[in-house]
């Protein structure tokens, strides 16, 4: 045990005296949760929109009003020919079209019916999906108030109307989303790149051949390597905690102290991987090229972050059974936004608590074997 | 009296290359023994697997009494290791890496004090304490490393290449701390390849290939590979007169020293016929006169020797 | 030059096969991306966990529930027995919708009147619930258009109106017309193979040449600052150039995102940024001493923005105007921007002119930069 605390002791005497390290590990990671937290937003608002009108009439224009008026929607260009409106979609200025033909008016004054159309920019394929739902949603809602108001249109019939309740997020805010993913992967990348140099360090300059010389055990060298790191991320955590809260208002509505309890989890078993890099690669060049390719980019592909693991095929969901940031980003939404508790939430712990015992113990393992 | 150190048959392979080669040799508690030999000739693989740090391929080693393969940390709690390369920490100061390394060896806290500051009046960097590391010049890192491996007071000191880089000056201050230490009853293993360093050793051990090639006190040494004189020539051409001397039966050995060379005379000849066979040759010779052999005159025959039997 | 040229650039090619890590990174992180992005992710909003609780147990309720399951969007979840369980279906995650139908639907629907029925979605990622809430929409109004069909068959009388019968939406997608992710990501991938390649790669090989103090020999031998510069960086754009066109042929060849433009164009436009990239490495390489601090540097001001800042996944125009100036400042922007309308819209160079200026006043600034350290270092 004092050998541990003398391990620490060092650890911390010499971030003490790097002078370059201490602002990194304070301003990176509220930099980092501002500008990813401005910029990760998926929703789908202001999509500027060209509109043709062909007709002109009363009706035409209370259609493009519902339009100008919807929050979805932002007028970008009022076209007079189909070649315009293209060239508008075609060089980005716009990304949906409405196309409103000339016999519009009649056509719902007679009660035969009228038609429209829409032109949509496919390339940003999610947000046209979406882009596209919205406006026929807003159509129908302008046929819907249409028929309210006209009583020539015909006697009602049997419908069926959802009425849609939205839990946890009912303004549909993107960012009280993403940001607990920008705080889960902000403790990954940290925890992971800072450890990964720890011992291939300490291997570069040659002291850790001294160290293995005294009669420290490994997992002392492991233990006492580790914990300045759980502090550290701790630091971290409350950082970016503070700064969520500070620029967007974004405040946990569950338990401070369980998100602590279990950020400790996650940070175990990235912490583990970190070490895990540290004792494969042979310099720290190396050591930065295995966490950010072997660790890093398949834990923001694979967990969830921001491709619905959902969509994956099965072998490729199974891989992300893996991914710890997998587990805890369920955990940190829970708690940010469901206010969840232990009792939702030990499914995902159990699982998260065994890949970092499994990753530590792999690591102490491969370490002993490093030395022959 | 107990040896230290009892090496049988000891060897490693790395792949098909085999970096020692079935060593064997003992040393006893008290004493300096130097383990000698060019780079790469298998003598910092020896020590790491003698300090625990690499597992032997084959054969024993006790070390303090502990075998090193099967009580690897009992082995670790008995000796200190200085490693070739200067490895503490740079960014500690002097006493916080004496602290660290006391603290690794489990020394109690009031111990630690009294530890440190005996280390540091033996190493004469008392005032230093609060120095970075970085900051020490080579000769006084040297002796910061070593400080940090007599802390727990060591039965067995191991020193790979503790003097290079390190001025003439500092070194001898360095052997001075070696010898005390000795005196007291510690057995220390340096390697070097400084040979008017391995003078100072009480045994030594040549190391080539892999393979012990001499063993001795350097005196034994010196007796056993030249019973006869041994003579240094300086000469018009050194070139022409070694290959005149190396065709001479009655000469054993030739090697050149810069521009000087040394001839070992089979023993019962006079050293006078060096001149005649240079003289025969038409080589002016400007110098001939009888030396002491030293251990550099021992290596390159031993190793010259060696070579031939590796070749046949 | 020509020989002094080739022979740096021989050595640098050397380097590279030796050095198998580097290898790696730059061909196997661009296929594992690819194979990602088109077979494993997708943005789309389908398979979403929908769990139903039928208290009406009527024929119409399962049609209704078939209707919501046959769309391809909801995977069934287990039904909740009590409104209990639906709350914990949502907290735990296990749906992200629940369909409640209450106990006299189907007789509402007789009486030809409005039947509600209850959805709860799970906000949590708002743009996924905002999606799901527009397919609950445009399937229940699908149903009710089809029920007030089938009552006006039945009955001989004309159809009540429905807004579907009122107002007919008509949809038509003008580029990457099935809606796939992979199309709109491919571009991003392309641009970050280019950028790990060109600008972490050169930046980082220029600097180890410094750390272990080969530039010292090569600057006092004859080779002008100019060859080293194309000596060191040409070898890895060679590479960077093969990497992409492979991504794009493997795009082509597995997901059908094919090149809607000019291949000429694209070619153009691809080595433009290709410079632009190279000039970032070769100024980034005069920041820094250490390979650690020239990758953190290339990893701050290339790989972090091209996944954040660049459009690559994040819509720019959302982001505030702050943030929204800042994303002018990283080259990935212009090219990605280029890359879409080539690739997917056949654009030509009238819709993108402004953005190649943009990449060649990029390249030109950063080369000018990188030239003027790189002449005070070795004045030094």
């Amino acid at each position: 045990m004092s050998r541990i605390r003398c391990m620490i002791t060092k650890e911390f005497q010499q971030l003490r005296r790097d002078r370059r390290m201490r602002p990194i590990l304070i301003i990176a990671p509220v930099m980092q949760i501002l500008i990813l937290g401005y910029a990760a937003d998926t929703e789908v608002r202001d999509v500027p929109l060209a509109i043709y009108d062909q007709d002109s009439s009363q009706q035409s224009r209370a259609l493009a009003q519902a339009f100008v008026s919807s929050r979805s929607f932002l007028v970008a260009d009022r076209s007079s020919s189909f070649g315009e409106m293209e060239a508008a979609i075609t060089g980005g200025h716009s990304e949906i079209g409405l196309v409103i033909p000339p016999s519009f008016g009649a056509d719902l004054e007679s009660g035969r019916g009228a038609q429209i159309q829409l032109l949509v920019d496919g390339t940003r394929s999610n947000t046209a999906t979406v882009a596209m739902a919205y406006a026929t949603a807003t159509a129908t809602s302008f046929a819907r108030r249409l028929i309210a108001s006209a009583t020539t249109i015909g006697a009602a019939g049997p419908a069926v109307e959802a009425r849609t309740r939205v839990w946890y997020n009912p303004d549909l805010k993107s960012r009280r989303f993403m940001i607990p993913g920008v705080f889960a992967l902000l403790i990954m990348v940290f925890t992971v790149i800072l450890t990964s140099l720890a011992i291939v360090k300490e291997k570069e300059i040659g002291t850790l051949e001294q160290l293995i010389v005294t009669p420290l055990a490994r997992h002392e060298l492991i233990i006492g390597k580790l914990a300045p790191f759980v502090i550290i991320s701790l630091v971290i955590i409350t950082l970016t905690l503070g700064a969520s809260w500070l620029f967007f208002g974004i405040v946990p509505r569950g338990s401070l102290g369980l998100l602590y309890a279990l950020s400790l989890a996650l940070v175990l078993s990235t912490l583990g991987m970190g070490l895990l890099v540290s004792t494969i690669s042979r310099n720290q060049q190396q050591a930065m090229m295995f966490s950010i390719f072997l660790f890093m980019f398949p834990m923001m592909i694979l967990s969830g972050f921001v491709f619905p693991i959902e969509n994956m095929p099965a072998p490729i969901r199974a891989l992300t059974y893996l991914m710890p940031l997998r587990y805890y980003l369920i955990i940190i939404r829970g708690i940010f936004l469901k206010g969840s508790d232990l009792s939702v939430l030990w499914p995902q712990l159990l699982p998260l608590l065994g890949i970092g015992t499994a990753v530590i113990g792999i690591s102490i393992a491969r370490f002993h074997k490093q030395l022959d | 009296m107990a040896s230290a150190i009892e090496v049988r048959d000891l060897c490693k392979s790395f792949g098909a290359f085999r970096a020692v080669d079935g060593i064997s040799f003992s040393v006893p508690q008290g004493t300096v023994f130097g383990l000698l030999g060019a780079n790469g000739a298998g003598k910092s693989t020896t020590i790491r697997m003698l300090c625990g740090l690499l597992a032997p391929s084959s054969g024993m080693a006790r070390v303090a009494g502990c075998d090193i393969a099967k009580d690897p940390e009992g082995v670790k709690r008995s000796i200190g290791y200085m490693s070739q390369k200067f490895s503490l920490y740079e960014d500690l100061t002097v006493i916080e890496n004496l602290r660290f390394f006391a603290g690794l060896y489990g020394l109690a806290p009031r111990r630690i004090e009294t530890e440190a500051g005996e280390i540091m009046s033996l190493t004469g960097l008392a005032g230093r304490e609060a120095s970075l590391a970085a900051e020490l010049s080579a000769g006084y890192r040297q002796r910061l490393a070593l400080g940090c491996a007599l802390l727990h007071s060591p039965r067995v000191l191991f020193l790979d290449e503790p003097t290079a880089g390190v001025d003439p000056a500092a070194r001898r201050v360095f052997w001075d701390i070696i010898y005390r230490l000795a005196d007291s009853g510690s057995t220390v293993l340096i390697t070097t390849h400084y040979l008017d360093e391995a003078e100072y050793c009480g045994t030594v051990t040549l190391m080539h290939a892999g393979r012990i090639v001499a063993a001795g006190s350097p005196g034994q040494l010196k007796r056993e590979r030249f019973p006869g004189r041994l003579v240094e020539v300086e000469c018009d051409n050194p070139e022409a007169a070694l290959a005149a001397l190396k065709a001479d039966p009655r000469i054993e050995e030739a090697a050149l020293f810069g521009t000087r060379l040394h001839a070992a005379i089979a023993p019962g000849a006079g050293e006078l016929i060096v001149e005649g066979i240079l003289a025969s040759r038409g080589v002016g010779l400007s110098r001939a006169e009888s030396i002491l052999p030293s251990l550099e005159d021992v290596f390159i025959r031993v190793i010259s020797e060696s070579e031939k039997e590796d070749r046949p | 030059m020509r020989d002094r040229l080739a022979a740096l650039m021989r050595k640098e090619y050397r380097h590279i096969l030796r050095d198998p890590g580097t290898l790696f990174t730059l061909l196997a992180v661009p296929l594992f991306l690819l194979v990602m992005f088109g077979y494993a992710i997708s943005l789309d909003v389908n398979n979403i966990p929908l769990a139903v609780r039928d208290l009406d147990r009527s024929p119409e309720s399962r049609a209704l529930v078939a209707s919501f399951l046959a769309s391809g969007h909801f995977l069934p979840s287990p039904s909740p027995p009590d409104s209990r369980a639906e709350g914990r279906a949502l907290d735990t995650g296990a749906a992200m919708a629940v369909l409640e139908i209450p106990d006299g639907f189907a007789a509402a629907l007789a009486r030809r009147e409005t039947a509600p029925v209850q959805v709860l979605v799970d906000g949590s990622d708002g743009t996924r619930a905002a999606t799901v809430m527009g397919y609950v929409d445009g399937m229940t109004m699908r149903f009710s258009t089809d029920l007030r069909r089938l009552a006006s068959m039945r009955s001989g009388s004309p159809p009540a109106s429905g807004p579907a019968m009122v107002l007919d939406v008509r949809p038509r997608v003008l580029f990457n017309q099935e809606l796939k992710s992979v199309s709109f990501l491919v571009p991003g991938l392309v641009a970050l193979i280019l950028i790990i390649t060109s600008v972490i790669s050169t930046a980082l090989s220029v600097v180890r040449e410094k750390e272990n103090g080969s530039m010292e020999q090569i600057i006092v031998s004859p080779v002008r600052p100019i060859e080293l510069i194309l000596g060191k960086t040409l070898p890895y754009a060679a590479i960077g150039l093969v990497a992409a066109a492979l991504v794009l042929s493997a795009s082509a060849i597995l997901f059908g995102v094919t090149v809607k433009g000019s291949i000429l164009a694209l070619a153009a436009m691809t080595v433009l940024f290709v410079l632009a990239c190279l000039a970032l490495g070769i100024f980034i390489s005069t920041l820094a001493e250490t390979q650690q601090v020239a990758f953190l540097i290339s990893a701050m001001l290339t790989l972090i923005p091209t996944f954040t800042l660049s459009g690559f996944v994040f819509p720019i125009r959302n982001m505030p105007p702050a943030i929204q100036a800042v994303t002018y400042l990283f080259p990935t922007k212009y090219y990605i921007e280029i890359l879409r309308a080539l690739l997917l819209k056949g654009a030509g160079f009238g819709t993108y002119w402004h953005q190649a200026l943009a990449l060649l006043v990029y390249a030109v600034v950063a080369a000018a930069a990188g030239a003027a350290r790189f002449a005070r270092s070795r004045r030094k």
